[in-house]
């Protein structure tokens, strides 16, 4: 297992973001859903070693974050996309996501390959001596993606890495998230239960700080009910799952 | 989703009252989106250091320089609250920020003035009150103007730089060749009327400058924090 | 988005150690390119053609006054910028909300912000040493003698990644839309504080880098002309500034996660290292002395070679007698010239006259109320006949243009060296003698001295000397106007003729022309 999770909680003052959280995952494409606050967000950073957990284990690629020299490895072999991702605008998008690479210490004689491909792969080939200041929304978006992937790491996490996407962009997006979940462990944070079912092997939906649902797409499809509110049966299952945890 | 709401023109007392509280509120949510308590906090602490400043015996030249020091530093964190969080969102409502932006200011400089003035009373502030008038509002119509024209977050470029021009013309009081323009007004006396109108008009620009748009935010920069 | 794949990357295909040079120069060459001090140059460049090279430039020729004039403003001028610039460089990655970004990556944090360091530091120093070799190749240009003098170059240059590093210590830990506008005033008033406290020159405050000399005595045209530059103070200066530079710098490496244990510990030592070689140079900046050339002497790193003289053969002006400058001074040779001349001629040929006029030295002493100064022996040897004459940009006051200059010689020559040379020549006692009076008044007035009043303390007598005014009217300046008016072939023949007697004190006011 890639990210095993063990009674994990994480306090903000007084507020309780994730709350004895449990969880396995291996490789592929891990969706993690989640209504606004159910603290999705706090779980991916204590997974991206950006904070560390108040209480309870977490071990990442088989090493303990909590180590200097062990959280370094993990982060050598790590890819985050935060929710809202920064970026500085005077660079370009070649030399942003070069950045990325030298900070993850990708081998001097492949970082500037390694730094195309990235950026070939969200497809802004033809943008690379942009000024980050000039491109859209959804580009700068792929342009958070190409720093996280520059590195193929193998674990990579992102954080409603679709938001800003249009459908033609998220369909290839999609595709790209299948071919990197067949090395690497990917978990996706979203809102789009879409995107879960459509890329994703498994899936997990958490709610006020806990998981209460873990399984396949299908499995989360099948909880609902014919009461539950959506417009697909995923988002069914989404919606019971949750009206019952809540309940 | 709420509906338009009417003004009564036969308004009672109270609610008329009541109606200021919706200005009295978005002035105060402006002043905290922009970290203006955060400057008036500078100013306390500049006004506080002057006071401590002037208990020391200081020769001529340092007791002109150091009141400088601490009137472009409350000039730079007055400047360095023009820069807006929100960007576009913001400027494109309603009527209110084209008169907030230059009132805020204004009332942060004057606050300024009054702060370091006070904590000169009863010490030896050389120049007085009129010469840190004088020197608060140009340095702050520096700093506005570089907000507008460079960038909120780098408004303290200009004065930071003018400071230093500034001490150095004190300095060639003594030391030949004397810079003695009007627009290096600190190292004029503070009854200079040539050096107080460049001091004003400098002001005035700066406002001019920051009311319509206020600092100049580049598309798809980041919010400044 | 393409799906398109290449190998993945295996943690064991890894190289066992990258190639971190050369990841630093990538780094540092992507920093370097987005640098905010880049953007601050022209303001730097030009406070610094402001402040610095326009002064410089309108004092004299003099290598210590320009050397002096760059330290003590380049300082200034780069340090509020780039202290500015280092804050709101490290302020950024909270600014444009990058922290969770790149505080994930594998470089170590302390790494990741010595680059945006390193670029702003680089940035401020390419100006400085541009700026300051353009104020040296113009200054080699007008100097015929001596060459740079590089501690006062080198303190500039050291100055910079200290205050850089002060600024990204404080943007670092303080990230906010106020902290580089208030740590570049703040820093500005750092440098203007430290000043305050010297009183002569045993301070402690001495070691502020902006400090050249004797705080008291300010740019010196003498120091480091007839002796050796002494650069005591500015290798305190150095140790200091590079003590806090290390001590700053080992502090971004100490909060815990920010690197590694054997790091951190590096860093701790470093700090200490840091902080103990800048205490160790603010207590020798303590102990230091102003010695007689007007130079701060540093017991604990003096070099007594620096005490010895310099050699040098003056430069010397093509009259009836010479008068010789320290070659230093060659500059000036034609404005002193110019202005003894018409005095000179007056003595030339005449028994007891001086054969060469010498610059001298002086000696500086730190007094209860400032520093006095008084000439040194000249070094000229057995020439009884060679009149010292020290210049009055070698004496303690405020830095003098040429322009100042010639007029402060004029009144020094007016006041105190024309009636001296006069004096001596006459060989006066006091009230020996009205005819001594009427004739050294008569060669003054000759000279184009009207205005010249009798000797109070010249260059060669240590005390007042009371020498009685010739009010207009008396017999006395009767005699003086009389003998001025003579032409000149026929006052200098009579003087030939009874220059003797007159010392003697046998002429009478009646006898003279």
């Amino acid at each position: 297992m890639n990210i095993e999770i063990t009674g994990l909680t994480r306090r903000f003052g007084a507020v309780q973001a994730v709350a004895g959280v449990d969880l396995q995952v291996g490789p592929g494409v891990f969706g993690l859903l989640g209504p606004n606050g159910a603290g999705k967000t706090s779980l991916l950073r204590m997974m991206a070693t950006a904070v560390p957990p108040s209480s309870g284990r977490l071990r990442l690629l088989d090493r303990d974050p909590g180590r200097y020299g062990p959280r370094r490895e993990i982060r050598r072999r790590l890819g985050y996309l935060p929710q809202n991702p920064g970026y500085y605008p005077g660079f370009t998008v070649a030399e942003y996501v070069e950045y990325f690479a030298l900070l993850k210490e990708v081998p001097p004689a492949r970082t500037r390959t390694a730094v195309a491909t990235a950026i070939d792969r969200v497809e802004l080939g033809d943008r690379r001596k942009a000024r980050l200041r000039t491109l859209s929304g959804g580009m700068l978006r792929r342009v958070g993606i190409a720093q996280a992937i520059v590195n193929e790491p193998e674990l990579l996490l992102l954080d409603e890495p679709t938001a800003g996407l249009d459908p033609e962009q998220r369909v290839t997006f999609r595709s790209l998230l299948r071919d990197l979940g067949q090395r690497a462990t990917v978990v996706v944070s979203t809102h789009l239960v879409e995107d879960v079912a459509a890329a994703c092997a498994r899936v997990a939906l958490m709610d006020r700080g806990r998981i209460v649902f873990h399984g396949t797409p299908d499995g989360l499809a099948a909880s609902g009910d014919g009461q539950a509110a959506g417009d697909t049966p995923i988002e069914r299952g989404y919606s019971a799952v949750l009206a019952q945890a809540r309940s | 989703m709420t509906g338009e709401q009417r003004t009564d023109p036969r308004l009672s007392g109270r609610q008329r009252t009541g109606a200021w509280l919706p200005t009295l509120r978005l002035v105060r949510l402006y002043a905290v989106g922009r970290r203006v308590p955060w400057a008036l906090l500078a100013t306390v602490v500049c006004a506080i250091g002057l006071r401590l400043t002037l208990l020391g015996h200081w020769d001529a030249y340092g007791a002109l320089q150091l009141p400088l020091i601490f009137e472009a530093a409350v000039a730079v964190s007055i400047a360095a609250t023009v820069a807006g969080p929100f960007g576009e969102p913001e400027r494109v409502t309603g009527r209110w920020l084209p008169f907030l932006r230059p009132a805020v200011t204004v009332a942060l400089t004057a606050a300024a003035v009054g702060l370091l003035a006070a904590a000169g009373t009863g010490g030896h502030l050389t120049g007085g009150t009129l010469d840190v008038l004088r020197n608060v509002a140009g340095f702050t119509g520096i700093g506005l103007l570089c907000a507008a024209a460079i960038d909120g977050a780098l408004s303290w470029t200009g004065p930071t730089a003018y400071l230093v021009a500034a001490v150095y013309a004190l300095y060639t009081q003594w030391h030949p060749p004397a810079l003695t323009t009007p627009w290096l007004w600190p190292a004029r006396p503070p009854h200079d009327l040539g050096a107080a109108l460049c001091a004003a008009l400098v002001f005035a620009c700066g406002l001019a400058a920051i009311t319509p748009r206020g600092a100049r935010d580049r598309p798809g920069s980041p919010a400044a924090t | 988005m393409s799906a398109a794949t290449s190998a993945p990357a295996a943690a064991d295909q890894r190289p066992a150690a990258t190639r971190a040079d050369l990841v630093v120069l990538r780094l540092l060459r992507l920093e370097l390119r987005h640098n905010a001090m880049a953007w601050l140059l022209p303001i730097a460049i030009g406070l610094f053609w402001l402040t610095t090279y326009r002064k410089d430039m309108a004092q004299l020729p003099l290598w210590n006054l320009r050397a002096a004039g760059l330290q003590s403003g380049a300082v200034l001028d780069f340090a509020v910028p780039v202290t500015g610039a280092a804050a709101w460089t490290a302020s950024r990655e909270a600014r444009r909300r990058l922290t969770d970004q790149v505080s994930v990556t594998a470089r170590p944090r302390w790494a990741r912000l010595l680059a945006p360091w390193a670029a702003t530091t680089i940035w401020a120093l390419v100006a400085y040493l541009g700026c300051a070799a353009v104020l040296y190749g113009v200054t080699e240009h007008q100097v015929g003698w001596g060459g740079p003098l590089w501690w006062p170059a080198a303190v500039g240059a050291a100055s910079l990644p200290a205050f850089s590093a002060l600024g990204f210590a404080v943007g670092t830990f303080l990230p906010s839309r106020f902290t580089a506008p208030l740590a570049a005033i703040a820093a500005f008033f750092l440098l203007a504080l430290t000043t305050q406290p010297i009183h002569g020159s045993q301070s402690a405050w001495q070691i502020s880098p902006i400090v050249t000399g004797p705080w008291d005595l300010g740019p010196q045209g003498v120091s480091a002309t007839f002796y050796p530059f002494v650069p005591d103070l500015p290798i305190a200066q150095v140790m200091f500034l590079a003590g806090v530079t290390a001590a700053l710098l080992a502090l971004l490496a100490l909060p815990a996660g920010w690197a590694g244990r054997s790091v951190r510990v590096a860093a701790t030592g470093l700090t200490t290292a840091g902080l103990l070689a800048a205490g160790t140079a603010v207590a020798l900046a303590g102990t230091g002395t102003m010695d007689a050339q007007g130079m701060i002497d540093i017991p604990a790193l003096h070099n007594t070679a620096d005490d010895q003289p310099l050699r040098f053969t003056p430069v010397c002006s093509d009259t009836a007698i010479p008068v010789c400058l320290n070659p230093a001074y060659a500059a000036e040779l034609h404005l002193v010239t110019d202005t003894l001349t018409p005095l000179l001629d007056q003595l030339a040929g005449l028994p007891g006259a001086p054969t060469r006029i010498l610059q001298t030295g002086v000696v500086l002493q730190q007094a209860s109320n400032g520093v006095s100064a008084r000439p040194a022996a000249p070094r000229a040897s057995g020439t009884a006949h060679v009149f010292p004459l020290v210049l009055p940009d070698e004496l303690p006051g405020p830095s003098m243009t040429a322009k100042g200059l010639a007029s402060q010689l004029q009144d020094q020559l007016a006041q105190s060296y024309g009636p001296n040379l006069v004096a001596r020549l006459v060989d006066y006692q006091p009230g020996e003698s009205p005819a001594q009076d009427a004739v050294a008044k008569g060669l003054l007035l000759a000279a184009g001295l009207p205005g010249a009043q009798a000797p109070s303390s010249g260059p060669d007598r240590a005390d007042p000397n009371p020498w009685p005014d010739l009010a207009p009217g008396t017999p006395a300046y009767a005699a003086a106007e009389r003998f001025a008016a003579l032409p000149a072939s026929t006052r200098h023949a009579w003087l030939v003729q009874h220059l003797a007697a007159l010392r003697a004190g046998r002429i009478t006011l009646a006898q003279l022309p």
